[in-house]
């Protein structure tokens, strides 16, 4: 197993990155009110993890004792009949689904599935904790139909029927289901509780850690634990004995987005835009989803526009009054390319083809670059 | 005689003939007087009438003969011929006149007769409707008065011949001649179009014999109820040669037609072969060319005067070829067998107004066939369109003509719902005929005759031709594939404004023809909307101008171009006149935009149109110093798009209607004077496609990885973070291939490592096909041809085009030995899981946590020791020493020393008494708890695990022991 798993905590009181959160939650089950939750934060922060140990706290060890079905529902959907495909995870008392993975069609997994699951209370041999829980995944990928229809479920089955919902922005799941819920934030872990966690695992490996190297994972981690703890593992297997300054390695795909960008900041130009078109077909080919490509691409345009920048900066070194304009440009200038981006990125969501938007984003970039240029050195 | 039939060579020459004829008239000027002809060409034809007159007289035997005959061709053709003859009314006597006169020469000339009979016949049967009245009329005066030379006339309108005799009566003649003229211009009206296919019908010197029903009057009547009519059915060819469409297609169609004589008319009468039809379609080209000089009865005139030269020039020929023929002739009658041609339906496609339909309609009256028309006013439910096919197809009219059906089925691709009924009936006609000709063709064909004849009955046996517009319907899909297709293109403006004029001249309606072109091209050569507006143009007593065309009531065509038209119109604009009218520039705009408004609304697939402009865009070459045409041609891409998906989101369609005002706004930023090259948007087709399959993959890997695993990641995160890492960590660089037991401590435990963290996320490596571009990236051995590659191609999703990743790739025998490994540990974890169960079952407590050591020694020599070989090796050398020894199941009391030499527990199992040989090894650890005396066991079975008992089953000894084995147990 990879220690991403290997140490994952298993209960409430052995997380260590949201300890505060663990024990409120402890607590909230412990005294048998437990509301609908919400979980909302960056990936690799930690939801799961802690959803997990909520339901363990909750059922005792028998919820690790999971099964995997894929099974094929049949909804009635009025004129016709809509075959969905959806896989769950089960324990006898919890079911982990992700209606999104349904599509458009997400709406009749809330309407029917959910509700059938909901309605099926089980059966205890105590008889007295007969409640059960749903996790939802990715509700903020939901519809609005789905997240519409959600509501009056969590409502209705509300007295022994649980939802914990996942997700990763809370803004794009309605009011409605948020005051529904007990909403939780979880935020990226710090880097400093990054370092530790990478310092627990290295001390239970055995692991000589040179100081610096941990946090310098960290600080490359984007805040993601689970990057971080993957990266670490792969300096491991790469090479041992770490060095403090040990190369670490990085994600293909950001390398190849900073490629695009680079390309971007050599040349504007048509021929380029269409030459940039490509490459970001490839990214969305591997499923890199066009919200981060975007990210990363204004990310390491900005740490570019800086080296490139800095180049100008020693070429011209004696002008030092150009120097402060230049400064001062730069920042307008990121004024301004984050304007755009948030502004193309609003456009993807409401749009259908996300390349369009990305790429009038390169085009755009490379029109206010330009032009500054050349306003800049003539 | 036989004569009837004429053999295809010989037609063949005829047609030559008729050819020299026609070449020969082509450049006459139209109006001759025929008078004058005759009078010139007397002294050149004088030697000629002689090799004539018997000609003439075997025609007139022939048509002896002919009417004596009784079969169905003959039949049609005599109906025919007596037609005109009631015409020819005036004509006193009727054949038997004519018939002594015959008589009278055959014997003269008997000789020369038989010489000649074969062109003879041919010429009985091409020109006898025309020829042969002609002479019945004429000839009764002259010919049998003719002792000597003579000559045959045709006059010039009436398209009847004279014979006149050369030299002495020749101011007679002419005089007479003129009286038959005059006299039929009383009749010529009415007759004018009966003549006129006679003629043409010679001109298609085959055709014209299957084809003798020709409509007595086809043409409309040019009385008073003329003004009532619309030009379009006034001036609708009623003949072959009048068909505006492409030459080309008028032929091919007529072809197609002429091959169903056999399987319609029967064998017995004369059919079209091979040869014939070529000539057909040589004859029809040329045919074509006189087709709009509109001269053709002055020419008709002309081609009779001269036919009598030519036909001596080959009659040499034919003589030659009538030898032949005349064996020929009955092995082709028993070979051919009456088949319909190949593929039964006929599809006609084009845009509106070419005239399909009249093509339809002609060529079918052409070939003799009574036309059957289904259009989309008809009811076209599958049941009542069946009954309907079946009728025209099977049956004939008692009543009226006796000629047989052809099915047009107009509009077809009209009602995709109804129409649709029609083509699965046809279709399943056809495939019922294909089916009965191969069980046909398997089977004597003699004796199942009878039974095929049967099964006839719902196959196709009568022409069908099915009409359409648009040939890429979706309800014609199937009946594209076993139809024969023709595509009808426009036909030249020239052609359409040549018609045109000849209507106005005949309405009395001025137009000139710069108009009439600019009027065909606005229509696009839409035949029946130019006539329409000309129709329409008379009544308003106005006058046609070319400049006017626009913005008269000629309305445009609806019509939606191909989406690579559109395209064009968008990155492509016309260079304007700079500034000749100042004013004009900007209405030129103005009607641009609107042009290509409507232009993007009735082609309306937006989104495809969006996706187009998209891949073309970029490639163009404006001129975009800081990029802000592209900027904003993307932006307006962008906002379209939006559009769309909110009205998509919304269901409010309407909304659609502002989307063209976008793209518009990318053709005002980026038309250029150069021609786009434009390509088909793929790259985002290939992208979604892509991407669906890699989801997937990416959805079954993790469904494949355990849930308490996969539980914690999604697909998104899986690609965002995992995989690299993940790479990375199941290649790494130390670890060095080579054989288990020389790995150091640590390289076991990296190893160990590894295998989990393979099996835990159920990776593999298979063997896939080698694929040579990789293999040169890759620099792994291959070995025959094949390479071992991650299972669930992980490595797919960090390969970008142009990307180099930094990974490293494993060395293939470290590869296969993961593969082992991987193989064992899932082995291992299966059967540890089922032997959770039992020992949890079992209560055997100490069992399940010496269990674990256990398990975790085995684990760490596994890669070395695990290694089945040495195992193998151990056991072998161990059996060796003891299997010759024991041939049968081994006693106790042999075995027990050897067994000391391994563990004293097993000494001891063995001394109770086992019944196998490997119980005594086995049974210790199930038994081990069993035992009473715990101290002593518990050191024994301690002893037993420092020195772990490994064995293999040995292949080639089976017969000494055997017992049910586990995989697990190997293992343990």
């Amino acid at each position: 197993m990879l220690w991403v798993d290997k140490y994952r905590p298993k209960t409430l009181d052995q997380i260590t990155v949201h300890q505060d959160v663990a024990q409120n939650l402890k607590k909230l089950v412990t005294e048998q009110d437990c509301p609908h939750l919400l979980f909302f934060g960056p990936s690799g922060s930690g939801k799961k993890t802690l959803v997990m140990a909520l339901i363990r706290q909750m059922f005792g060890a028998s919820a690790e004792k999971v099964k995997v079905e894929n099974k094929t529902w049949k909804v009635d959907a009025g004129t016709r009949n809509v075959e969905i495909e959806l896989t769950t995870i089960s324990s006898t008392n919890h079911v982990e689904l992700t209606p999104s993975d349904a599509g458009f069609q997400d709406r009749y997994i809330v309407q029917e599935i959910i509700k059938d699951m909901a309605k099926n209370r089980p059966i205890d041999s105590k008889g007295k904790r007969g409640h059960k829980v749903l996790v939802l995944n990715d509700v903020d990928k939901l519809s609005r139909e789905a997240q519409h229809s959600l509501r009056r479920t969590m409502e209705k089955y509300s007295s022994y029927c649980r939802l914990i919902l996942c997700c990763n922005s809370s803004s794009r799941v309605t009011e409605a289901i948020r005051s529904r819920c007990l909403n939780v934030r979880i935020n990226g872990p710090t880097d400093d509780q990054i370092v530790k966690v990478l310092e627990f695992i290295g001390k239970k490996e055995g692991l000589q850690l040179p100081s610096g190297f941990a946090s310098r994972i960290a600080e490359k981690s984007n805040r993601s634990l689970r990057r971080a703890i993957l990266s670490f593992e792969t300096c491991r297997v790469q090479q041992y004995p770490f060095v403090s300054n040990q190369a670490i390695p990085p994600m293909d795909w950001e390398e190849y987005i900073s490629e695009i960008a680079s390309d971007i900041m050599k040349e504007q130009s048509p021929k380029r835009l269409y030459q940039v078109r490509g490459k970001l077909y490839e990214l969305l080919v591997n499923c890199i989803p066009p919200e981060i490509i975007l990210k990363v691409i204004i990310l390491s345009q900005f740490l570019l526009i800086f080296s490139v920048l800095m180049c100008d900066l020693y070429y011209l070194v004696s002008q030092r009054l150009l120097y402060e304009l230049l400064k001062k440009l730069d920042a307008e200038l990121k004024h301004e390319v984050c304007h755009w981006a948030a502004y193309y990125e609003h456009r993807m969501r409401l749009g259908q083809k996300s390349i369009f938007h990305i790429e009038a984003f390169v085009a755009k970039f490379m029109s206010i670059y330009k032009s500054f240029l050349i306003s800049t050195f003539g | 005689m036989d004569m009837d039939i004429p053999f295809p060579d010989e037609l063949e020459l005829l047609e030559e003939d008729f050819h020299l004829y026609e070449d020969y008239m082509e450049p006459e000027p139209p109006e001759i007087d025929d008078e004058e002809e005759i009078l010139e060409k007397e002294p050149s034809d004088s030697p000629i009438p002689q090799s004539n007159s018997p000609r003439l007289s075997s025609i007139a035997s022939n048509s002896v003969t002919e009417s004596s005959s009784v079969n169905g061709l003959k039949r049609l053709r005599s109906d025919d011929a007596d037609a005109p003859m009631e015409l020819v009314s005036d004509d006193a006597e009727p054949s038997g006149g004519k018939k002594s006169r015959t008589e009278n020469s055959m014997v003269e000339t008997e000789e020369a007769w038989l010489r000649y009979s074969p062109p003879r016949e041919k010429n009985s049967t091409v020109e006898e409707e025309t020829s042969l009245v002609g002479e019945e009329k004429t000839v009764f005066r002259y010919v049998t008065e003719i002792d000597g030379d003579f000559m045959p006339i045709t006059a010039p309108d009436s398209d009847e011949r004279v014979y006149a005799k050369l030299g002495r009566f020749g101011d007679k003649e002419e005089s007479k001649k003129l009286d038959l003229k005059e006299r039929h211009e009383g009749i010529m009206p009415e007759n004018i179009n009966v003549l006129m296919e006679r003629a043409e019908k010679e001109a298609l010197a085959k055709t014209l014999e299957a084809s003798s029903d020709i409509q007595l009057d086809p043409s409309p009547p040019q009385g008073p109820v003329m003004q009532e009519r619309l030009w379009v059915d006034k001036y609708a060819p009623s003949s072959f040669t009048e068909l505006l469409s492409d030459e080309q297609t008028n032929r091919e169609v007529l072809l197609w037609l002429k091959q169903w004589d056999s399987c319609v008319f029967g064998s017995e009468i004369r059919t079209t072969s091979e040869e014939v039809l070529s000539s057909l379609r040589r004859h029809t080209a040329i045919a074509q060319h006189h087709r709009l000089s509109g001269s053709s009865f002055t020419r008709k005139n002309k081609f009779q005067g001269r036919r009598t030269g030519n036909f001596q020039d080959s009659t040499f020929l034919d003589q030659q070829n009538s030898i032949a023929n005349g064996s020929q002739d009955t092995l082709s009658k028993k070979t051919r067998l009456p088949s319909p041609p190949e593929q039964k339906i006929l599809l006609l496609c084009g845009p509106p107004g070419l005239g399909k339909t009249t093509l339809a309609h002609v060529a079918a009256k052409h070939c003799g066939y009574h036309v059957v028309e289904i259009n989309a006013s008809d009811d076209r439910t599958s049941s009542t369109i069946e009954s309907k096919i079946l009728d025209a197809i099977q049956m004939n009219s008692v009543l009226g003509d006796a000629r047989p059906n052809c099915l047009v089925i107009d509009e077809i691709d009209g009602a995709l719902g109804d129409g649709k009924g029609a083509v699965d009936v046809i279709i399943k006609m056809v495939s019922a005929d294909k089916k009965a000709e191969k069980e046909n063709g398997s089977k004597d064909q003699l004796g199942k005759r009878s039974s095929q004849k049967g099964r006839r009955g719902a196959s196709l046996s009568r022409p069908v031709i099915c009409i359409c517009n648009d040939l890429y319907a979706p309800a014609l899909r199937s009946l594209r594939l076993m139809a024969k297709v023709h595509v009808f293109v426009q036909p030249t403006v020239n052609r359409i404004v040549s018609r045109l004029k000849y209507i106005c001249n005949q309405e009395g309606m001025r137009a000139n023809s710069a108009a009439l072109s600019a009027l065909a091209q606005y229509t696009e050569c839409d035949i029946r909307s130019c006539l329409n507006t000309l129709q329409f143009l008379y009544k308003k007593k106005e006058t046609l101008s070319a400049v006017e065309i626009g913005s008269q009531v000629v309305g445009q065509k609806d019509m939606s171009k191909s989406v690579f038209d559109v395209w064009k119109e968008i990155f492509y604009t016309r260079k304007m006149k700079l500034q000749s009218r100042s004013g004009g520039k900007f209405r030129n705009v103005c009607d641009k935009m609107e042009h290509l408004y409507s232009l993007l609304s009735y082609r309306g697939d937006y989104d495809l149109i969006l996706d187009g402009i998209h891949e073309n865009i970029l490639q163009l070459n404006y001129h975009d110093p800081v990029m802000q045409k592209t900027v904003k041609c993307l932006e307006m891409l962008g906002i379209s798009d939006l559009m769309g998906q909110y009205a998509m989101q919304t269901h409010h369609m309407n909304l659609n209607v502002y989307r063209p005002s976008c793209i518009i706004t990318v053709h005002r930023l980026v038309a250029q004077v150069q021609r786009p090259n434009i390509e088909w948007p793929k790259s985002n087709q290939r992208c979604r496609a892509l991407l669906l399959e890699k989801t997937d993959n990416l959805r079954s890997w993790l469904c494949k990885v355990p849930p308490i695993i996969s539980r914690h990641i999604n697909s998104k995160t899986l690609v965002e973070d995992l995989v690299s890492p993940l790479l990375h960590i199941i290649s790494p660089r130390t670890l060095r291939p080579m054989a288990m037991h020389l790995l150091s401590e640590k390289e076991k435990d990296n190893l160990t490592q590894l295998v989990s963290v393979m099996v835990s996320y159920a990776i593999s490596y298979k063997q896939i096909k080698s694929d040579p571009r990789l293999n040169n990236t890759r620099h792994e051995a291959t070995l025959d041809g094949s390479v071992l590659a991650l299972d669930p191609p992980i490595d797919g999703f960090v390969c970008f085009k142009g990307y180099e990743s930094c990974h490293n790739v494993l060395p293939l025998p470290m590869k296969q030995l993961l593969i082992h490994e991987v193989e064992n540990q899932k082995i291992f974890q299966g059967s540890y899981g089922k032997l959770e169960h039992i020992s949890e079952a079992k209560k055997v407590n100490h069992e399940g946590s010496m269990d674990k050591p256990l398990r975790g020694g085995l684990m760490k020599t596994d890669p070395a020791a695990l290694s089945a070989k040495n195992k193998v090796d151990d056991r072998k050398s161990y059996s060796a020493q003891h299997r010759p020894s024991h041939p049968t199941s081994a006693s106790n009391g042999n075995s027990a020393p050897s067994v000391s030499t391994k563990s004293s527990g097993a000494q001891k199992k063995s001394a109770l008494g086992s019944s196998s040989f490997f119980d005594r090894f086995r049974k210790s650890g199930g038994k081990g708890s069993q035992n009473t005396d715990s101290i002593d066991k518990k050191e024994i079975t301690l002893e037993r695990d420092l020195r772990p008992f490994l064995f293999k089953f040995n292949e080639g000894f089976t017969n000494a022991i055997k017992r049910p084995v586990r995989v697990r147990e190997f293992l343990l």
